[in-house]
């Protein structure tokens, strides 16, 4: 079922004195598909690992009624499902079908059921037939669907993206965006491309420099065109460029 | 780049790999032990016997002669050091001692050298017929410390991440380098190992991430379902006792 966030003046830093995140607050629905976007350094990768508890600062987080906390990592890795930006960074076993069932393994699900779970997840992304490739045999695109099916097969509440598109061919960002624009679950997506963002998601903040400095529909905040360069994600270029193409 | 270093024909069916890999590893360290307590020294009845049971195991395995070979030859400089340095440091030490038991010092040499390789050949014949996870997951259930069979399942999977990492920069250093040897060279190929342990150790930072975000709690799990069945302990049993039967009666 998915589930809400709420994030209350989190602060975070890898060393001493340098801030990667400062103070951010983010309220996110539940169901809703939340883009976050930023130049790179700018901490969106950072804000998705406190999601799950694998980092930890200063500051609240809350997913649904239950606080991001030692005492309750079991339930939040549950909850929320994290696909990192590189797909081999996230498929580590020797096979597709054991890095699928990785997860539901982990969360103490028996292994018969696990196998049809395997089954289903990997069905759903149009992945049958994989299960006993090793995840280096496949195209960037495909590793990229297995690395979503393993998170899938946990059924989190929330699927939390990490650059997704940033490694993909047109067509692939295409299909991808297709899949995520099925899934049931809160998403969250963090991205340097901000166009995918703005076609998929119901909401977008812009992060710099560790600070939120606008939230709000994404079409209305890209617009802004002053906002947008200030942030290192002017888009006039491709405008121009499409005005060009298409005049 | 390959990733099945030491299981890759566990995905073969046969008798040996349909075992449970609990009852594999009772069978095959009793096995060992059976051989290496073996007391009769230049005697060559006994490890003929002991030979074509083993041989017999390993063609049910239905795991290639020439990879055992194969693997067989990586640890052969190890065994024929040892099998060679008996004889030899007791020439050294007892000279005259050595020149009146030739015959038995020479024999326990070679005993050492039968002893080390039929001993390989189960381990390799082990982990031949079963994924390496298996075989840990398998060590868990028989109480090995979970410390020992997590670290060797890291371990495992590392050395690919290294390997991997290693051809990358590889590739990258192969494109901007000539072709001949030269002392800048070799400086380049230091600098990429240094760069290989620094990106391999960053890479594997996120790989646990990974495996944080997806509920690991420090030992891996296993899918496959194995119960104990009667064709596993007579097939091991059998194998136990011809063994021993070699080991007492002939």
């Amino acid at each position: 079922m998915a589930a809400g966030i709420k994030i209350e003046k989190l602060s975070f830093s890898y060393t001493p004195g340098k801030e990667v995140l400062k103070s951010v607050s983010l309220d996110i629905l539940p169901g809703e598909k939340f883009g976050i976007v930023g130049p790179s350094g700018s901490g969106k990768s950072t804000l998705l690992l406190h999601l799950n508890g694998i980092l930890t600062g200063e500051g609240k987080i809350r997913i649904g009624e239950i606080p991001v906390a030692k005492s309750t990592l079991s339930e939040i890795r549950r909850l929320v499902g994290l696909v990192f930006q590189n797909p081999d960074d996230q498929l580590f076993n020797p096979t597709v079908e054991e890095d699928v069932a990785f997860g539901p393994l982990n969360f103490g699900m028996a292994p018969e059921e696990v196998k049809d779970r395997v089954r289903e997840t990997l069905e759903s992304l149009k992945l049958n037939g994989f299960e006993k490739l090793t995840p280096h045999q496949l195209s960037q695109g495909e590793r990229q669907r297995v690395a979503l099916a393993t998170v899938l097969s946990i059924r989190p509440g929330i699927i939390a993206f990490d650059e997704p598109f940033s490694s993909l061919d047109p067509s692939m960002v295409i299909q991808l965006m297709e899949i995520i624009s099925s899934l049931d679950s809160t998403l969250v997506i963090t991205s340097q491309l901000v166009l995918p963002v703005i076609a998929l998601c119901d909401r977008m903040a812009i992060l710099k420099n560790g600070r939120i400095i606008a939230c709000g529909p994404p079409k209305q905040l890209a617009r802004d065109t002053q906002l947008m360069k200030s942030s290192g994600l002017d888009l006039s270029f491709y405008r121009d460029m499409c005005r060009e193409l298409w005049k | 780049m390959r990733h099945d270093l030491a299981d890759r024909y566990s995905h073969l069916d046969s008798p040996v790999h349909r075992l449970d890999p609990r009852i594999k590893i009772i069978a095959a360290l009793a096995g060992i032990l059976i051989i290496v307590s073996e007391p009769r020294y230049g005697e060559p009845i006994p490890f003929l016997f002991y030979s074509s049971v083993v041989i017999i195991v390993a063609a049910f395995s239905k795991v290639p002669p020439v990879y055992i070979l194969k693997r067989l030859l990586i640890v052969s400089p190890f065994i024929l050091m040892a099998a060679f340095f008996y004889p030899l440091s007791v020439y050294l030490s007892k000279s005259e001692f050595f020149l009146e038991n030739r015959q038995i010092i020479i024999s326990a040499g070679l005993t050492i050298l039968f002893k080390s390789f039929l001993s390989v050949i189960i381990l390799i014949i082990l982990g031949s017929t079963e994924k390496l996870h298996r075989l840990l997951h398998a060590l868990r259930k028989l109480k090995m410390p979970s410390l020992i069979t997590t670290i060797s399942a890291l371990l495992y999977r590392y050395v690919f991440l290294i390997a991997d990492e290693a051809l990358k920069t590889s590739r990258a250093r192969e494109s901007r380098t000539p072709g001949h040897i030269r002392t800048g060279r070799i400086k380049a190929m230091g600098n990429q190992v240094a760069v290989i342990f620094l990106r391999s150790w960053e890479r594997s930072q996120f790989i646990y991430k990974s495996m944080l975000s997806r509920g690991f709690k420090g030992e891996f799990p296993d899918m496959e379902i194995s119960r104990l069945g009667l064709t596993d302990i007579v097939f091991s049993g059998l194998f136990i006792i011809l063994l021993l039967l070699i080991r007492i009666f002939l």
